[in-house]
Formats: structure tokens, C-alpha cells, sequence
């Protein structure tokens, strides 16, 4: 080969390893950004007056004065919207029997549209599920909602060969020649005096209780139940893996037994995480009894075991990270190889532990696995201390899974889903974050 | 001054030590350390617990199933009466976003720790670790969720022109190099040198031309696929290499790291690029370390759960045809997580010890090659120590 190839060569391998380094770093970019601009939106977004409302209604939250003061503005404009919608009524009473008919039909998909869009009309029934009682709170689902009510969607079936596509017609025209098709101009250009959009800071995203399985209200209890199920691996899986790691580093003299303990560690590490879930499940709950059922317990159990490993390892590194000179310098003062682990050597390798079972606590944090049998219920409020040995929690991972994938209305509350993994996405790298920082300094000070 | 007394008789005590207090001691000693031995042991204790409880529910269900139906049929009707538990069509879509994965993240894994550890300067790695990093810690369910809400849209409804982009900006720099290192090939042996040159550019426009049409007639043909369901395969193999690549990446950088300056400067003083020193000398010396990187890397793909329970339509059947990576699938790991709570605990269905069972599969399978892996680790570290 000639050189000038050789050389080419050499500078598109290094392209490739950049190329594949820069794929990764975007690969994170990719995922991060849409959950981080989107989940932002959970706390900031453009608030209605519904929204308001609700907030008074179910959080006591909120200025009545100005809110009824802003209500009644409101109602101004939804007067006009609901006398068109009786003068219409009236006007159906006087039509022809088939005519009548067609305009019912078409005239109820127009009623549920704005009670979607504007809340419960005057002559509804109180409804049952708190999602009816209000309109729309976001003012982009308001907009939605707002073409939902102009348009009509339909598919075209006519080529065979492609997928259907949606299309759009409008409402207003099949109801031309009635008094109604007033009503859709009028919504479409008083929509914002209607709703009183206005930018909203909603921090009681994280610190309210969901109200109607997460139609409104805030994450509260997942964050509450997902700093329990952490903080309880890590009282368990923490003193044991540092001890285990003390043990490894110090006391295990190489052999048979040994290798066999080093083998189970990776072992154990390398165990799917659905596994530990059926383990906790047949081993915790249905042969221990740690409690009834799931229980926090039975979930921070479980997820201490699958940490263990880790913790073992970092602990492990960082011990022997400790210049050999500190142990030297204490054992020659005199003091016992016990005496010297715990005065000098663990000590000085404390923030390289702590920087594992940081780590350790983020993965502890995230993983859904091991506490779908466990631990995680779907709904429920935040559970209090003295419930962890009886009562499962909800928590931020299963219940991302559980609105994304088997809610009944998963499409109407991205935002909050969003704003649940932006929340569980963010404990976990500002663990990760902290853990990097620290062992930079670490590094630092052992180098000195 | 009565504590500097009390002080004082510790010190004389200290060296003067009686036969009794002695074996206290080493008691105290021996019993110390068992406890840390205990605790050490802990782990060693509870991998198997997890074999022992994992098996004895997954026994029951060969016991009354008999083992051929579960490996070798596709029919899965839990719910049926009566029931069918043929688990062919879950292992293979297990085995079929692994392998997928594998394919986008073990050259992506192994390029990266080459660049890592041996082409980019430690100014740059610093910052590039904590991404790694990052990318690993990301909770599975961010994971899944972004590849059932973001990415599964997208791939159903611009599928084609997405594949089509994906095959253009990946396959299109590769083909460029092999139609220069091929035409470089086929001319080095000519000794004239104006033939010699006369010839490459032939080559050279003839490899391009050919090349060009194949990129455009396998684009074009990539642009009229309608990929008819987002949560699919090719998408939960995406997602899943994106996980399996921090491990890869960073225990083959280990494994490069491994092997020593020497090696290296040897192949340096021979006249050999960087290139070729990479390939022909680091990766065969790391070659052992990397497969198992590889290894750790396609367990924690197979492990997963969920993702592939989130985006990988969990339709138990064998897709037609068998590497069609735009259907449907479904996996061991999501059916059990999915199947769980309707099984019946109770009364010890088969429906329930059939989960243990998958369970015990995917338990057998990631200790074997964990084993494997760790067996290998030791091999190249004292193959390259011997050296």
C-alpha cells in the first residue's frame, strides 16, 4: 500500500473513534433534551383560568378575590358561547324530524368538544371524576382542544397501498344556515379572554399530591416513595458492602474461597434486574414475610442487594487507592491493623466510598425492575414513615411506566410524565454529577 | 489528674500482658474477622438464594410441562384454556434486540475505547469519561420512555426517509475509504508508475460510480419502507445499544489500557501508523478483554427490562421474516415483568412458574457468561503479566 492510502487510513480510523465518541455524546443529547425541554414544561407552562380553579378548588390555593374577579370576566364571554349554544337548541326543536337528527348528532360531538375545551356547561350534571369538573388547564391543550372543536377529523381509506392519512374538515360548515356556525368563529377569536391564559410557575408540581391519577396536582408521592425505597437500600446495602470491601482488601488471603467470594460478587452484579425482583418477590414477601404484600421494605431490600455489588467494588478501589505510606506510618506508631483501618484507611478513603455509594444510590433511585413486584403500586398518596414495613409506595420509575404505558388517557398528561422523568433524570445525574466532583477532588488531594 | 493516672497504668498494662488477656485478645481478634469474613461471605450467600428461590418456582413448571413445548413452540396463550406456554417466539425476540444491539454498540463500544485510550489527548477524555458516564446512569425507564413517546413516533411516521438518512451518513464514508484503500490494492503490485497512476484513477472512478449507485438504489429502496408499528425491534435494539455502550466502552478501555507502552513503542519503531499499530498489535493483545467487554456489554442488553416492555410492542410471535427488524417482538425479560401480576401466586399455576422459569433461563445464561467473561479477564491478565 502506498503511503499516501496508509496515511489516509490511519486518519479515518481516528475519525471513526471520534465519530463514535461524538455518536455517543449526542446519543445523550438526544435523549436528555426532549425530557428536559418537555419536562420543564410540567412546572412552567401557560396556565388557564381553569387551572386557577383548580388550584383553589383542590389545593385551597390561590387569591379568591382576584380569582372571582377573573371568573367573572370569564363568564362574560362564556355567556355569549352558551346562549348561542341555546338559541341553537331552540332552533332544533323546530326542524324537521330527519334534518333534526343529523344536527343532533353532529351537534353533541360539538357539546363534548367544548366541555372538553371550557369544563362543564350549565345544565351538566356535577361530574364524578375531578378531570370533567375543569376545562382545559394548559393553554396548548386549550388549543388542541380548540381544533378538536373546529375541525372533524376523518381518514382517507381511498389508496389501498399506503396507511391512511388523517384529514381535517371543519365544523362550521356543516352547520352552515344555522344560528350555531357563529359559535366556532367566536370561540376561535375569544378563546384567550375565555381561558385568561398567563404564564404559571407551578412548583407545587413537585411537592402536591396527584389529584385523579395524575389528570391534575403533582408528583409528590412518587418522589417521597423513591427517596424512601433509595435511602433504604443504601441503610442496608451501604455498612455491609463497606464491611465486605474491608474485609476483601485487608483480611482475604488469596485462595480457593477467595476467588469463589470474588466470583459471586460478579455474579451478583451481572444478575438481570428483573430477577432481583423475582427473587425479592419469592424471597422476601412469599418466604420471609418481610410484610403482607409489597411493602417499601421488601422493595428497599431488594434493591440493596442489587446495589451490593457496586458498593463493594468502589469501596474496594478506594481503599486501595490510600497510599500504602499512611497505613506504613500508622502501623509503625504502633496502633492495630484494626485500629489503623478504622482511623486512618477508612477515613482517607471515605469520599472515594462515598463517591460509590452515591452512584449506587442513583441506580438505586432509577431502577423499575426490581420493585415492580415489590414495592410500586400505581396510585396512591404519600405514605408515611411509620407505614415503609406495612404499605407499598408509589414511586417516580414504576409510575413513569405505569402513565406512558397503561394509563387510560397516557396521551393527555405527557406533560406530567415528562415532568416525572425530568424529575427522576435529574436526581439521578445530579447524584452522578456530585459523584464525579467529588472524586476529581479526591484525586486531587491523593495526588497532592 | 485522675484521669492522667487512670492514663499512666494503661501505658505500664499495655506491655506487660498476661496469658489470659492474650487469648482474649486473639479470641477478639478471630472473632473479628469472622464477623467481617460473615459479612463478606453475604454476598456469596445470597447469589445463591437467588438460584435456589429462582429454581424452585421455575421447577414446578417442567414438572408439569415437561421441557420440549417451552423451547420449542411459538404459542404463547397463558390465559388460554387450556393454557399454551411455548416460549420459542420470547427467546428468539430476546435473542434478536441483543443481537441487534450488539451490532450498533460493539464497533461503536470498541472504536470509542480505541479513541480513548490511545488517539485522543487526556484534555479531551476528561471530558469525555463523565458523558460516558452520564449515558450509564440514566435510569432505564428514561430510557424506555423516551423510545415509546420520542423515537417511535418518529420511525412510524418517517421511517423510510429516516432508515434512508441513516444508511447514507453511515455507510457512506466507509464505502469512500474501501473504494481508496481497494483501488490502492489492486495497483500496488504494477512496478510502472504512470500506469500505475493511469490505473488507480480508473479503479477509482469505477469503485466510485459503483458505489455511488449502491448507496442510491439502497437508499431509495430504504425511502419506500412504512415501517407499520414504532415500537419494534430495530427501535428497542437502538435504545438497548445506547445502554450496553458505557460497559463496553469502558471495560475494553481497561482491557486496551491493559497492554503495555512496550508493545505499543515496538510497533512505533517499526514504522507502523497508529492505525496499524491499533489493529495489528493493541487489539489482538486486548483482544481477550474486549470480547469480554463485548460479553458484559450484550448481558446487560438481554437483562433489560424496561425498555423492551415500554417499546418493543411485546406480540409474541417469530417475525416473517426472521430478521425483520420492524415488527413487533417480545422478550423474556418484558413477559415476565408484564405477566407477573396477572399470574396467579397463590395457588402455583403453571402460568406463575412459567415466569420462574424464563427467570431461571435468563439467570442460567448471564451467570455462564459471566463466568466466561471473568475467566477471560484473569487469562489476558496473566498472559500480559507473564510477558
Amino acid at each position: 500500500m502506498n503511503i499516501g492510502t496508509r496515511k489516509i487510513l490511519d486518519r479515518s480510523f481516528t475519525a471513526v473513534g471520534i465519530g463514535s465518541i461524538i455518536v455517543m455524546a449526542m446519543a445523550l443529547m438526544i435523549v436528555v433534551v426532549p425530557i428536559v425541554t418537555n419536562g420543564i414544561g410540567a412546572v412552567f407552562f401557560t396556565g388557564t383560568i381553569e387551572h386557577r380553579k383548580m388550584l383553589f378548588n383542590e389545593f385551597n390555593r390561590g387569591d379568591s378575590e382576584n380569582l372571582s374577579s377573573e371568573a367573572a370576566s370569564s363568564n362574560r364571554y362564556r355567556a355569549k358561547v352558551y346562549s348561542m349554544m341555546t338559541g341553537f337548541e331552540a332552533e332544533l326543536e323546530t326542524m324537521v324530524p330527519e334534518k333534526q337528527a343529523e344536527y343532533k348528532a353532529k351537534y353533541s360531538q360539538v357539546r363534548t368538544s367544548l366541555q372538553a375545551l371550557l369544563g362543564p356547561l350549565p345544565g351538566d350534571p356535577e361530574p364524578m371524576l375531578t378531570r370533567s369538573k375543569y376545562g382545559q388547564t394548559r393553554w396548548e391543550k386549550a388549543e388542541e382542544k380548540l381544533h378538536d372543536l373546529l375541525y372533524e377529523s376523518k381518514w382517507d381509506n381511498s389508496n389501498p397501498d399506503v396507511m391512511a392519512k388523517e384529514y381535517f374538515v371543519s365544523r362550521a360548515i356543516g352547520f352552515e344556515g344555522t344560528s350555531l356556525v357563529n359559535l366556532f368563529p367566536y370561540v376561535e377569536n375569544n378563546l384567550d379572554k375565555i381561558l385568561l391564559p398567563e404564564f404559571t410557575c407551578y412548583w407545587g408540581f413537585l411537592t402536591d399530591s396527584s389529584v385523579d391519577s395524575h389528570f391534575f396536582g403533582g408528583i409528590w408521592p412518587e418522589i417521597q416513595g423513591t427517596f424512601f425505597l433509595a435511602i433504604g437500600a443504601m441503610l442496608f446495602a451501604f455498612p455491609l458492602g463497606v464491611v465486605a470491601a474491608v474485609y476483601f482488601t485487608e483480611y482475604a488471603k488469596p485462595g480457593f474461597l477467595n476467588s469463589m467470594l470474588r466470583s459471586a460478587n460478579s455474579t451478583l452484579a451481572g444478575v438481570p434486574s428483573i430477577v432481583f425482583g423475582m427473587f425479592g418477590l419469592a424471597f422476601f414477601i412469599n418466604t420471609m414475610k418481610v410484610s403482607e404484600s409489597k411493602s417499601v421494605i421488601a422493595g428497599a431490600l431488594t434493591l440493596a442487594i442489587m446495589i451490593l455489588p457496586t458498593i463493594i467494588r468502589s469501596a474496594e478501589e478506594a481503599i486501595l487507592a490510600v497510599p500504602k505510606t499512611y497505613r506504613e506510618a500508622s502501623l509503625s506508631l504502633g496502633s492495630t491493623k484494626w485500629n489503623t483501618i478504622v482511623t486512618v484507611i477508612l477515613p482517607a478513603a471515605l469520599p472515594g466510598i462515598l463517591t460509590g455509594g452515591v452512584i449506587s444510590l442513583g441506580r438505586a433511585a432509577g431502577e423499575t425492575a426490581p420493585i415492580i413486584f415489590t414495592a410500586a403500586v400505581s396510585v396512591g398518596s404519600a405514605i408515611g414513615l411509620a407505614d415503609v414495613f406495612s404499605s407499598p409506595t408509589p414511586a417516580l420509575s414504576w409510575n413513569i411506566y405505569n402513565l406512558a404505558s397503561e394509563h387510560e388517557a397516557a396521551s393527555q398528561i405527557r406533560h406530567v410524565q415528562y415532568g416525572m422523568v425530568l424529575a427522576l433524570v435529574s436526581i439521578v445525574l445530579l447524584l452522578n454529577l456530585s459523584a464525579i466532583v467529588l472524586r476529581a477532588r479526591v484525586s486531587k488531594k491523593l495526588k497532592g | 489528674m485522675a484521669e492522667e493516672s487512670g492514663g499512666e497504668r494503661n501505658r505500664t498494662n499495655a506491655f506487660v500482658v498476661s496469658a489470659r488477656k492474650r487469648t482474649m485478645q486473639k479470641l477478639a481478634k478471630t472473632a473479628g474477622e469472622g464477623m467481617l469474613f460473615a459479612v463478606a461471605a453475604f454476598v456469596a450467600v445470597i447469589v445463591l438464594f437467588i438460584f435456589y428461590f429462582v429454581a424452585r418456582d421455575a421447577i414446578p413448571f417442567f414438572q408439569i410441562r415437561g421441557f420440549s413445548e417451552f423451547f420449542t413452540s411459538t404459542n404463547w396463550y397463558p390465559a388460554d384454556q387450556p393454557a399454551q406456554f411455548g416460549a420459542l417466539a420470547i427467546i428468539y425476540g430476546s435473542l434478536m434486540v441483543t443481537l441487534g444491539s450488539a451490532l450498533i454498540a460493539v464497533p461503536m463500544g470498541v472504536a470509542a475505547a480505541i479513541c480513548l485510550s490511545d488517539i485522543l489527548p487526556f484534555s479531551i477524555r476528561q471530558y469525555a469519561k463523565p458523558v460516558i458516564e452520564m449515558l450509564a446512569a440514566i435510569p432505564s425507564v428514561a430510557f424506555g420512555f423516551f423510545a415509546l413517546v420520542v423515537l417511535a413516533p418518529l420511525l412510524q411516521n418517517n421511517g423510510g426517509p429516516l432508515l434512508m438518512w441513516a444508511w447514507w451518513i453511515l455507510v457512506s464514508p466507509f464505502l469512500l475509504l474501501g473504494v481508496i484503500v481497494l483501488s490502492d490494492l489492486l495497483t500496488s503490485n504494477i512496478r510502472v508508475q504512470k500506469r500505475r497512476e493511469q490505473l488507480h484513477i480508473l479503479y477509482l472512478i469505477l469503485f466510485g460510480l459503483l458505489s455511488i449507485s449502491l448507496l442510491y438504489k439502497v437508499g431509495t429502496a430504504l425511502y419506500g419502507i412504512q415501517i407499520l408499528t414504532g415500537t419494534n425491534a430495530l427501535n428497542v435494539s437502538i435504545i438497548l445499544s445506547f445502554m450496553a455502550l458505557p460497559t463496553i466502552v469502558s471495560v475494553s478501555e481497561d482491557a486496551l489500557q491493559a497492554v503495555g507502552r512496550d508493545i505499543r513503542e515496538g510497533s512505533y519503531a517499526l514504522g507502523a501508523t497508529r492505525a496499524e499499530t491499533i489493529l495489528k498489535t493493541i487489539l489482538p493483545a486486548a483482544s481477550s478483554g474486549i470480547l469480554a467487554a463485548v460479553i458484559l456489554g450484550i448481558m446487560r442488553a438481554l437483562g433489560e427490562t424496561m425498555v423492551v416492555w415500554m417499546a418493543s410492542g411485546n406480540s409474541s410471535h417469530i417475525p416473517e421474516p426472521w430478521f425483520n427488524y420492524l415488527e413487533a417482538i417480545r422478550t423474556l425479560t418484558a413477559t415476565i415483568a408484564g405477566d407477573m401480576g396477572e399470574a396467579d401466586q397463590v395457588t402455583g399455576s403453571a402460568r406463575f412458574h412459567v415466569l420462574f422459569a424464563m427467570g431461571l433461563l435468563l439467570l442460567v445464561i448471564s451467570f455462564i457468561s459471566n463466568l466466561i467473561s471473568e475467566r477471560i479477564v484473569v487469562r489476558q491478565r496473566k498472559i500480559l503479566s507473564g510477558q
